[in-house]
């Protein structure tokens, strides 16, 4: 780390992420532009310089006069975590670590991956990894009526409530290649901006032609499928636990394989109404400026 | 008497954290990272391994809560899952043939009995993923397919999904 700390560094920024104290140092102020882009949802500044990770990225660009590319680099406190000649690949591995490292250690929060629409006051959370469809699913709620939340995290407080977690989506093409990244806001969705709690808990995978035929799940059985998508699962597995529980004491969870998300949509806002309290203002949200 | 029915196995209390729901117990296995649901009929056999309570006790009890037949091969099957899901003290049961059962033959009683199949002693299981596993990564085998590239490797940490630029083919690393 000392070796690291004698490189002269241009630019540096500290802030505070669902409580936790990061910096990020780069040796071109150029590139702390792009960097701000990626900082967490709801990120703040940081008074005062200490943090308990620093991250610090070292862009190679070009060597003068020459056309050898210089290797980028970046670290996450002393360690190495990638170098590579491709600048993108430093962009987008310093985000999701970052992401990574906030779900992991958030005080007071409890990250699922999973995607959240609002609708009639509650939530309804589609839990799963990325490439399995969560997005396209999100994507059909939202055109159906609800109100976009995420398409990353289920952030669950202490009382089980699920947080807003808006960020910069990756939308990838059929074959999970090519990456657009999108702003929800850009394609005109409502975002839902108050914590709501979980009616409906949707547990589904995507295949071409299948017909939509859930099974309700039992309270356990439903801990564990977000168990599993829970990102603090061992580092903090009594507090996932009671948080998980708290989240779905209110809430159907259903499990099934889908077809197309279209067609399940308007039967998935049905479900999440039949456990929806009277229509409240909870679940306004801020209209896109596109609107 | 069967000596299988004086068994009185003693459920493992350390490492782990235990949440009680009105019908199933969630359990979470520190030192191994599994978590484990059991359902009512598992929960109930679980809470009774005090180390003093025998198997024919505890075929007694199930059929005072849940209407199942006295039959302490359900017990059997119970202390089975749950000694192989490790919840059990060690050296406080080991199966012997005086427990054996065939699961086969237990569900057909219990569907002759009425449909308790349901009751059947069952615990689900999950090893708990590291942080990496849950969210935005790709498994070795999808990489290779040149699905999410650019990803990070869920097999493979500090690895990402990378494609060359000249032959296309894609890999971790």
């Amino acid at each position: 780390m000392e070796k690291l700390d004698r490189l002269g560094w241009a630019a540096a920024v500290s802030f505070v992420s669902y409580g936790l104290r990061i910096g990020v140092r780069a040796n071109t102020p150029e590139v702390m532009d792009q960097i701000l882009e990626l900082l967490p949802p709801g990120t703040k500044p940081a008074r005062g310089p200490r943090v308990q990770l620093l991250y610090s990225v070292v862009a190679g660009g070009t060597k003068p006069r020459t056309r050898i590319r210089r290797f980028n680099m970046l670290y996450a406190d002393a360690a190495r975590i990638v170098r590579t000649t491709v600048w993108e690949r430093v962009r987008d591995t310093l985000e999701m670590d970052l992401q990574l490292y906030v779900a992991e250690n958030a005080r007071r929060r409890v990250f699922v991956h999973a995607g959240v629409v609002g609708w009639r006051g509650r939530a309804i959370v589609i839990p799963g990894r990325s490439l399995s469809g969560k997005t396209t699913l999100v994507r059909a709620l939202v055109e159906a009526g609800g109100t976009f939340r995420s398409d990353e995290y289920a952030v669950l407080d202490s009382r089980g409530q699920v947080h807003p977690y808006v960020a910069t989506m990756s939308v990838r093409d059929s074959t999970g290649g090519h990456v657009e990244k999108i702003h929800p806001e850009t394609l005109g969705w409502p975002i839902g901006v108050k914590p709501l709690p979980v009616g409906l808990v949707v547990v589904t995978s995507h295949r071409s032609g299948a017909r939509w035929r859930p099974r309700q799940l039992s309270a356990g059985r439903a801990v564990m499928e977000l168990l599993a998508h829970t990102v603090s699962a061992r580092q903090q597995p009594e507090r996932a636990l009671a948080t998980l529980r708290l989240a779905i004491s209110n809430a159907m969870v259903i499990k099934g394989v889908r077809g197309e998300a279209e067609e399940i949509a308007a039967a998935l806002l049905s479900r999440a109404a039949d456990r929806a309290p009277s229509i409240s203002t909870a679940d306004s949200g801020r209209r896109a400026a596109a609107m | 008497m069967d000596p299988a029915s004086t068994l009185m196995p003693a459920a493992r209390t350390d490492e782990l954290v235990v949440e009680e729901l009105p019908d199933e117990t969630l359990v979470y296995d520190l030192k191994r990272h599994k978590a484990h649901c059991l359902n009512r009929t598992s929960s109930l056999v679980w809470q009774h391994c005090d180390g003093q309570t025998t198997t024919a006790q505890m075929a007694e009890m199930l059929e005072e809560k849940l209407g199942l037949p006295r039959d302490e091969q359900i017990v059997g099957l119970a202390l089975d899952r749950l000694r192989r899901a490790k919840l059990l003290a060690d050296g406080t049961y080991a199966p012997g043939d005086e427990m054996s059962y065939s699961r086969r033959e237990l569900v057909r009683k219990l569907a002759v009995v009425g449909g308790l199949t349901m009751l059947l002693p069952v615990i689900t299981s999950l090893r708990s993923p590291l942080a990496a596993q849950t969210g935005s990564s790709v498994t070795d085998a999808q990489c290779k397919q040149c699905i999410g590239v650019g990803l990070p490797c869920s097999d493979r940490p500090g690895k990402s999904c990378i494609q060359h630029p000249q032959s296309g083919n894609c890999r971790c690393g």
